[in-house]
């Protein structure tokens, strides 16, 4: 528990920087950056620590976003698997949903499963929707429990058909494997995700099973790091924005595979609901692709589903819609003559040709830096930037195009736009909601760039760049509420479902959570429909109530309800204790912010408002304030940026 | 600035995008929003955006058969004089349809008091009547045996509803409420990507948005006849068969003289069958998807899909033939078995052309359709995928002109009268090589209710070929409690029968060591 003088720390563990943000027991916040330490992220979560506290000061609360997941399911350096799935159904890894890789490109495969078919035991025994069809009898029991003990699995999934609607076989399988062998960890596919379609199940619950021993290995190695600087155990934020202790997440393994993007989104959000808005695109661009996010209600949009290195993962997550376009994107000409930006990335290395590190082809940030975008002698600190080496890039592109150097550098930036917004359509138009009424948020390295021509292509009026926009993923992580999530499968008509049912359901579920905010929701969908819509519930309403909402949310997102029963598919409680508060201020003690030399520092905003175009040199980000807008200090913190129009 | 009536290379890619996206948020809201397991779970549905002139502009194409096979869909609306926000149904395959479960609706953009353009969605409904549950007849001589036949139809008249005339088709199918409920979704579909197009001439104005179309379609062309130059001179002839029309098991012959030149592609089909009596014939805008398909997989994967691509394609076609079938034929199988052999054909002309192709893929889609009291069920089923110079042949998956995914079991299992007993890989099917051909599936269905089940399958005699050396993948077989059922067939089941599929391979790559 946080203590009135304990400080509350967030640590983000990228690819390149380990990010930490302090908050003090007043609010205030302190960021630091090292490298990261890819062959034990520990040690730079501790190094960052180092760089940000006296050891003096204790650490009340330390929550940790990490790609230990991430990593594991790019490498494919998880845990021996062994699967238990139902005799005429063990090949479901491998057939997948039957869709090829690749419409066109005829050649190319999908990813290897995560465990090869060597490694599925069959388990005799059946369930339908109507009931057990064959039992798992005794000996059915005793013979899987040996074939499995016979392959010396590091762990063991098991994912039987229909086991959302009853897992008893599941549950009587784990507890005969660990009866037969102590110690031996066993996931159950309806305890990760008690869900209908099997594929989806089977292989998150094997994402689980293949993530979870690095994980728990990961996370108690930095525990006990941890402890002998005399710090606490961390919380570990989750892909859906909460955060759990660590002994906990290390038994929810997969629910870590988008713990670093969810940070940022969360991160946001808090700057968000500060700023007195609730609701919002957001936008986080890199050095090699941008991520759009969606906040609704003042909180980020969690949805079920996702694809993490061609792995499915159909679990609660932020939404993050990832494309390949950042700073770093390379622009072409191809075959029938139209100029291109990306997917193709400079990096870091060899980095736009301006960093002089041995890059020949123009990028985004070269494009940028031509345009005057990016001011030379405020770029980054230790990179001197070749102005003229990224000229001449651009001019060579230029001429094969027939046009002028800034009109070819104004298109790239133009191209790159036009991938992130259609991420940022992706988000919201695809879910009913239209992007006019909200605000942008701009963060990342390129976020304050790009921001005002995104906001053009959505005709939205608002933009806010955040303070500590680089290291806004560790402030989201600092900030991040204690949450926890249960579910269980409801499958019923809605009609049906009586007031006295639904308020034990939520019992059910709120006895296996503790927090002092709670919240219900039931997805559900027209009899028939393979999509669910989520609304929320409270102990107390009926099946009808429910009915009713869906039926609303369904007309305002698609724009038709139907004369068709509705479903409820399953139920989920979500048990959250607030996060720490945080005082966005301009840090008085700062430099001013100096318009002359085009510098904010951080410091006192003595400026009414700047009006494009013109860019602002941020402590970690560079802002351009478009023609037709005007950029205003905030007292949080940051900018806001209003269309002259509005 | 550039004047806006013209559009230079340097803003292509930004406009590309833009008008994608309209046709991805109609694929999105569409799959969202339908019913039926056929579009929601498998996708077995298609979306694009045509500017006022029926040019195509742009497709999100989850299914390679209604790649290019929707221009036809708009011409057969264009002629008759739609107003802004009609929005029509059609199926019929001699006005611009494929064979009749898939039905396409066609908004005509309403921008004020003029047509702005026209939003098309394509989807394959589980059944639209005739003689056999599902629609997928095995047997029928004539298309109106196969289902309802619906020439452009106006379902709203300046944005009116006809409620009439939705009851009428409702009237004439096994499943009216999820046929509704699909429908809904279509025409959700339809008005966001009306929304969409709204917003692009609303910021741009309508004489620039008709350059961008210019502009993207001729692009998409330039680099279609780009790849097509750099194949110059390849000259190639192939033939192939079909299992049987559908009625009895005389072979279909099909045959083809490719040849590149000067930036086209010509395609002679001359020497290929009169129309069949049976239902394996196709239009010819089927037979132009496969030619587009095959093309497509030659180019980029990101060449924006529109009408440019189609441009340097001359298909040269007898009088009397079955790819290019005419009133009264039927044709449900042609989309679906007619369509893959042709993919199978043009590929063949390609490798003969020196030209490197993959080994054949199995070749088929496996329709299977269960029909009972109140129920139709329909799936195709993967298989082997050819290998090729880069490496083995995917396992499991949609070939050539299919993409549709698997119907999960559990959700089968709780909607039809059917349990699955075996879902597998099918290991050993592929053809060795030095690369090895994909695998293909066997999937055992039990009915537990008395039902037909319509079987239209291929690649059950005639294995899939490997290439240079790779040996042949194995033929698919279709059992009934074990005893073996023809390519082609119809049965009535009884509770506790049991019917298998299992699906071909792919052909390898190189010889085998």
């Amino acid at each position: 528990m946080t203590t009135g003088t304990d400080r509350v720390a967030g640590v983000d563990v990228g690819g390149t920087f380990t990010d930490g943000v302090a908050l003090a027991p007043d609010g205030r916040i302190v960021a630091a950056k090292v490298l990261s330490t890819p062959e034990d992220q520990g040690i730079g979560v501790v190094g960052v620590l180092d760089a940000l506290l006296d050891a003096a000061i204790p650490v009340g609360r330390l929550i940790h976003g990490t790609t230990v997941v991430t990593n594991l399911l790019l490498e494919r350096t998880g845990a021996r698997v062994v699967l238990c799935a139902t005799e005429g159904a063990t090949d479901l890894l491998e057939l997948r949903r039957q869709d090829r890789a690749s419409l066109y490109d005829l050649g190319v495969q999908h990813p290897a499963p995560l465990v090869p078919p060597e490694d599925v035991v069959p388990v005799p025994e059946r369930r339908t929707p109507e009931g057990v069809l064959r039992p798992l009898t005794a000996e059915g029991l005793a013979s899987v429990v040996a074939a499995v003990l016979a392959h010396e699995p590091e762990i063991v999934v098991v994912s039987l058909l229909h086991a959302y609607a009853d897992d008893a076989h599941e549950q009587a399988l784990a507890a005969a494997l660990r009866a037969a062998c102590p110690g031996l960890e066993v996931v159950t596919s309806a305890d990760v995700l008690p869900e209908i379609r099997e594929y989806e199940r089977t292989a998150t619950a094997v994402a689980e099973g293949y993530a979870r021993p690095r994980v728990m290995r990961y996370l108690e190695g930095l525990s006990s790091r941890l402890l002998a600087s005399g710090r606490p155990a961390p919380a570990v934020m989750t892909s859906g924005g909460g955060m759990r202790p660590a002994a906990d997440a290390a038994r929810q393994a997969a629910s870590l595979a988008l713990s670093g993007p969810a940070g940022g989104i969360v991160g946001a959000a808090a700057v968000l609901r500060a700023f007195g808005r609730h609701e919002a695109l957001t936008i986080d661009i890199g050095g090699t692709s941008a991520d759009a996010g969606l906040i609704l209600d003042g909180e980020p949009l969690v949805e079920p589903g996702g694809v993490v290195a061609g792995v499915p993962i159909a679990l609660p997550r932020v939404l993050v819609d990832t494309v390949s376009a950042g700073g770093g994107s390379i622009a072409w000409i191809d075959d029938g003559g139209a100029l291109r930006v990306g997917p193709r990335s400079a990096g870091a290395r060899p980095g736009p040709v301006a960093f002089g590190r041995g890059g020949t082809e123009p990028t985004v940030t070269d494009a940028q830096i031509v345009l005057g975008r990016i001011a030379a002698h405020r770029f980054g600190g230790a990179v001197a930037l070749d102005v003229d080496a990224a000229s001449r890039a651009i001019t060579a592109l230029a001429a094969r195009l027939g046009a002028t150097t800034e009109r070819t550098a104004e298109a790239i930036l133009s191209i790159a736009d036009a991938e992130m917004a259609r991420a940022l359509r992706r988000v919201s138009v695809e879910r009913g909601i239209d992007p006019r009424d909200g605000a942008l948020v701009a963060f990342g390295g390129g976020g304050p760039l790009h921001a005002c021509a995104l906001a053009d292509a959505l005709a939205m009026r608002t933009i806010i760049v955040p303070p500590f926009a680089g290291v806004l993923s560790a402030l989201g992580l600092a900030i991040a509420p204690e949450r926890r999530e249960v579910a269980m499968a409801v499958l019923r008509p809605a009609r049906d479902w009586t007031a006295p049912e639904i308020a034990a359901a939520c019992e059910r579920l709120a006895s296996r959570a503790e927090g002092r905010e709670r919240r219900w929701s039931v997805r559900a969908r027209y009899v028939g429909q393979g999509h669910e819509l989520e609304v929320p519930v409270t102990p107390g309403e009926d099946g009808s109530a429910v009915a009713a909402r869906f039926a609303e949310t369904h007309a305002a997102r698609y724009g038709f309800t139907l004369p068709q029963a509705v479903e409820c598919v399953a139920l989920r409680h979500i048990a959250s204790d607030p996060g720490a508060v945080v005082t966005f201020t301009r840090d008085r003690s700062a430099a001013a912010v100096d318009l002359v030399a085009g510098i904010d520092s951080g410091g006192p905003a003595t400026v009414e408002a700047v009006p494009g175009p013109r860019s602002l040199a941020l402590p970690d980000a560079t802002l351009w304030v478009g023609r037709g807008w005007r950029a205003t200090a905030l007292a949080i913190g940051g900018w806001r940026l209003d269309r002259k129009d509005a | 600035m550039s004047a806006p009536e013209s559009v230079d290379a340097l803003e292509l890619a930004v406009w590309a995008s833009a008008v994608a996206m309209i046709a991805e948020e109609m694929g999105s809201v569409l799959i969202r929003g339908a019913l039926s397991p056929n579009i929601r779970e498998r996708r077995d549905a298609s979306c694009a955006l045509f500017d006022a002139e029926g040019r195509m502009i742009a497709q999100a194409a989850h299914i390679p058969v209604h790649l290019g096979a929707l221009p036809e869909a708009v011409r057969a609306v264009r002629a008759c004089g739609p107003r802004p926000g009609d929005v029509f149904l059609l199926n019929s395959p001699w006005a611009g349809g494929s064979h009749l479960p898939d039905l396409t609706m066609i908004e005509a953009i309403a921008d004020g008091d003029r047509l702005a353009g026209f939003v098309v969605v394509r989807a394959h409904h589980a059944d639209v009547g005739g003689m056999s549950p599902g629609s997928m007849p095995q047997g029928a001589t004539e298309l109106v045996q196969e289902g309802l036949v619906l020439p452009p139809v106006r379902l709203e008249r300046e944005g009116v509803p006809d409620p009439e005339l939705l009851g009428l088709i409702l009237a004439n199918v096994r499943t009216p409420d999820e046929r509704r409920g699909d429908l809904a979704a279509q025409r959700a579909a339809c008005a966001a990507g009306a929304a969409g197009w709204r917003a692009l001439l609303a910021r741009v104005g309508a004489p620039r948005l008709g350059a961008v179309g210019e502009a993207l379609v001729t692009y998409a062309e330039r680099r279609a006849v780009a790849r097509l130059r750099a194949l110059d001179g390849a000259v190639g002839r192939a033939d192939d068969v079909l299992e049987g029309d559908g009625i009895d098991e005389t072979l279909v012959p099909l045959q083809v003289a490719l040849s590149i030149h000067d930036g086209r592609l010509r395609l002679d089909f001359t020497g290929t069958s009169p129309m069949v009596r049976g239902n394996v014939n196709c239009p010819i805008q089927v037979t132009r998807a496969a030619a587009l398909f095959v093309l497509r997989s030659l180019l980029d994967d990101d060449v924006p899909t529109n009408a440019g691509i189609a441009a340097p394609i001359d298909l040269i076609m007898p009088d009397d033939c079955c790819i290019a079938a005419r009133a009264p034929a039927a044709v449900a199988a042609g989309n679906v078995e007619m369509s893959q052999r042709l993919t199978d054909l043009l590929f063949a002309a390609l490798a003969d052309a020196g030209v490197a192709v993959p080994a054949q893929g199995q070749g088929t889609m496996n329709n299977i359709t269960f029909g009972g009291a109140g129920w139709t069920f329909y799936e195709t089923l993967g298989g082997g995928q050819g290998a090729s110079a880069r490496g083995p042949g995917p396992d499991a998956v949609h070939v050539g002109m299919s993409n549709t995914r698997n119907t999960p079991i559990e959700a089968l299992e709780r909607a039809y009268p059917i349990r699955i007993e075996t879902y597998a890989a099918r290991r050993g099917s592929g053809g060795a090589g030095i690369h090895r051909g994909g695998d293909g599936v066997v999937r055992a269905y039990r009915v537990l209710a008395p039902c037909t089940v319509t079987l239209l399958t291929e690649r059950r005699a005639r294995a899939p070929r490997g290439a240079q050396g790779g040996v042949d993948g194995a033929v698919g077989e279709n059992r009934l409690n074990g005893a073996p059922l023809p390519a082609k067939c119809r049965r009535t089941l009884q509770p506790g029968d049991l019917v298998e599929l299992w699906t071909p391979g792919g052909g390898g790559w190189g010889p085998p060591s």
